[in-house]
């Protein structure tokens, strides 16, 4: 095994590894350490990343975290408005136009909305309800499904035509029995037809809990070019809220400011608008869950440390029997530095097999873990290059100490070691 | 041919100035090759000390050691492994085998040191387990074989590298008589093929053996003497030990 070239290496790695299988109990304590520190580093990461995605989803199902509202606001806070203030029209359908051509490839969806209160009435009842006025992709951005019917064209939304799309709950208020789409509905003064029913839309968190999202089963849609043409008196046609749909949540930062400037240009410099602050939310969702990746990963470090403690500990509890073979080994023509080379071999071996191992038991752990509170487990490919370099420079330097030491060795002495 | 042992005024002294211990106080020893010698000596003689420095494992404090012709004893660690490895074969009292180490590879060890490839490793390893007469034990464990089985496959680790000397400390020590005498006939056997061989032993009738005894007493060779039925060589070897002697000096004084 003398030298450095390829073969010295081959021999010296096939070496370490008969002399590991020779101290087998030996072996597995020490690479128990090494499993155990990557175990915990891979485990806590995917369970904290597959938390995090879970909270995502759940975000984007109940809120939406992909979307970007407009708002109209306030320009004065006293006193009376200036002429230019005044001359403004407020939130417009050519605003959600104007967004949607700012970067056609990054917005998924813009939809607009118009509220009301008003009277409904059906053959079969009488309520006061709220009624929206939808734009865009107002059904496709909220998640509702089209049961029966169809949902509004194109055209019913540039004509205003006397159309309606009701939820689930609605429908069953307004037409408790027989066939719903094609029967009349009368909102406020204006007469309009049932075109489509909507699908219950449900949302548990846990079974047997509430549907948080029984309210949109209320649901009674109408064309807002309806709305602002032939239910309100409102000459400039505003709208209540335009959202943007941008799957892409990194360039969501980047969207919301020159959305910003290119409404604030187009509403002659007046903020009369208000824009949903992105940059705050984005940061909130990426930092949450970093609290729990750096205790993970101290966790982690802690198992390592511990790991290379017993290492050391063991190392030097079979320090006699070790010293002895030594002490062989130099006899019969093993120089320090090959002994050196021997132990470092040996650790490196076990970092190893320990790390590869370790990664499964932390996959499995976290499979276990995520499974028992329910969530899908989502590996997190970055806490493998963690686990790896921490359980290499923990072994590398916990096996240091002991190599050192037994290069270190008279050859008489050891030989003679009690 | 140089001899194989070729020792001028060799000291060992260990501890410092106030409580130093002169272990060896000025050895001349000549072992030439072929040669079957005992040390022999009460314990605290030194004999081990001159073991160890002899076989590499230690160095002296002061004098001159070539071995097979080549200065030892300014050596660095490193190169004291390789000439271990080269040009010494040990077997131990208590053969200090690697006892989770297979029969084999005990043998194979001072080959893989040697850099020798794994196939002419094993090859040579049965041949010399053959010669020592335990094939069947390739195998097994050191703690499965018995004593007289174990130091034969001590003997065998100790020829691996073909040694220019074998170096037995006590090496029938651990074993029953009549295993020792089975030990003891095969170093003869060996050394009628022509392997030099320095025993060190306290047992007069071990030492018997020999060709030639050298007794180690208080540091000092006292005297030496000849072991049955080794007359001539042990002539042969003293004319030679001057020779080496006299180069020795020769060389000493050319540095």
């Amino acid at each position: 095994m003398r030298g450095n070239g390829r073969g010295a290496w081959a021999e010296r790695f096939a070496s370490a590894w008969t002399e590991l299988r020779e101290n087998l109990p030996r072996a597995v304590l020490q690479t128990l350490g090494v499993i155990l520190g990557v175990a915990s580093v891979v485990g806590g990461f995917s369970i904290s990343d597959s938390q995090r995605q879970q909270a995502n989803r759940l975000f984007v199902r109940v809120g939406g975290l992909d979307k970007l509202n407009v708002l109209p606001s306030e320009v004065i806070d006293d006193g009376s408005p200036t002429a230019l203030q005044t001359a403004n029209l407020g939130l417009r359908t050519a605003d959600s136009e104007r967004g949607r051509e700012l970067d056609a490839k990054l917005v998924g969806g813009v939809s607009e909305q118009k509220l009301l209160r008003s009277r409904v009435r059906s053959p079969l009842a009488d309520q006061e309800r709220q009624v929206t006025g939808i734009g865009g992709d107002y059904l496709a951005l909220n998640g509702y499904d089209v049961e029966r019917g169809r949902r509004f064209s194109l055209h019913d939304m540039e004509t205003a035509a006397p159309v309606a799309v009701i939820g689930s709950e609605a429908a069953a208020d307004l037409f408790p029995t027989g066939e719903i789409v094609g029967r009349p509905l009368r909102i406020g003064d204006v007469p309009v037809t049932v075109v489509g029913v909507l699908r219950e839309k449900v949302f548990r968190f846990h079974d047997g809990q509430r549907n948080l999202f029984a309210w949109r089963n209320r649901l009674v849609a109408v064309p807002a070019t309806l709305v602002t043409r032939r239910m309100q008196g409102d000459a400039y046609r505003r709208l209540d809220r335009v959202t943007f749909r941008i799957p892409d949540l990194k360039a969501m930062v980047l969207f919301s400011r020159s959305l910003d400037s290119l409404l604030r240009a187009s509403h002659r410099l007046q903020r009369d608008f208000r824009l949903d602050d992105v940059a705050k939310r984005v940061k909130r969702m990426m930092s949450q869950g970093d609290v729990y990746n750096v205790v993970f990963l101290l966790s982690g470090i802690l198992a390592l440390l511990g790991g290379g403690m017993v290492n050391v500990n063991i190392q030097m509890a079979s320090l006699k029997d070790r010293v002895r073979e030594v002490g062989v080994k130099m006899a019969i023509g093993a120089s320090g530095g090959e002994i050196f080379k021997g132990f470092m071999t040996e650790a490196l071996l076990m970092t190893v097999f320990g790390t590869c191992l370790g990664l499964v038991v932390g996959v499995v752990f976290s499979k276990v873990i995520t499974a028992s509170i329910g969530v899908p487990l989502a590996i997190s490919v970055a806490s493998f290059g963690w686990a790896a370099a921490l359980a290499g420079a923990f072994g590398f330097l916990f096996a240091l100490y002991p190599a050192w030491k037994a290069s270190r060795l008279s050859p008489m002495e050891a030989l003679r070691y009690e | 041919m140089p001899p194989i042992i070729e020792t001028h005024q060799l000291t060992k002294v260990f501890g410092s100035n106030g409580n130093a211990v002169h272990a060896l106080r000025g050895i001349d020893l000549t072992v030439g090759e072929g040669e079957f010698v005992a040390l022999v000596g009460p314990s605290g003689s030194g004999k081990s000390t001159l073991m160890a420095i002899l076989g590499c494992l230690d160095s002296p404090s002061g004098g001159s050691y070539a071995l097979a012709g080549r200065w030892v004893h300014d050596l660095s660690g490193g190169e004291l492994a390789r000439v271990r490895n080269e040009k010494i074969g040990f077997i131990f009292q208590s053969y200090n085998l690697l006892p989770r180490a297979s029969v084999r590879r005990n043998v194979e060890l001072p080959m893989l040191y040697a850099g020798l490839g794994r196939r002419e490793r094993r090859r040579r390893a049965d041949e010399l387990l053959e010669q020592v007469g335990i094939t069947d034990k390739a195998d097994a464990l050191p703690a499965q074989l018995s004593g007289g089985q174990r130091q034969r496959v001590a003997v065998a680790r100790a020829l691996a590298n073909r040694p220019a000397l074998l170096l037995a400390d006590e090496p029938t020590g651990a074993l029953d008589s009549h295993t020792g005498q089975e030990v003891l006939a095969l170093f003869r056997e060996l050394h009628a093929l022509g392997n030099t061989v320095l025993l060190v032993t306290h047992d007069p009738t071990v030492a018997a053996l020999a060709e030639r005894q050298v007794e180690i007493h208080d540091g000092l060779v006292r005297a030496a003497g000849g072991g049955e039925g080794g007359q001539g060589a042990e002539a042969a070897a003293g004319t030679e030990g001057r020779a080496g002697a006299e180069a020795a000096a020769g060389a000493e004084a050319a540095a």
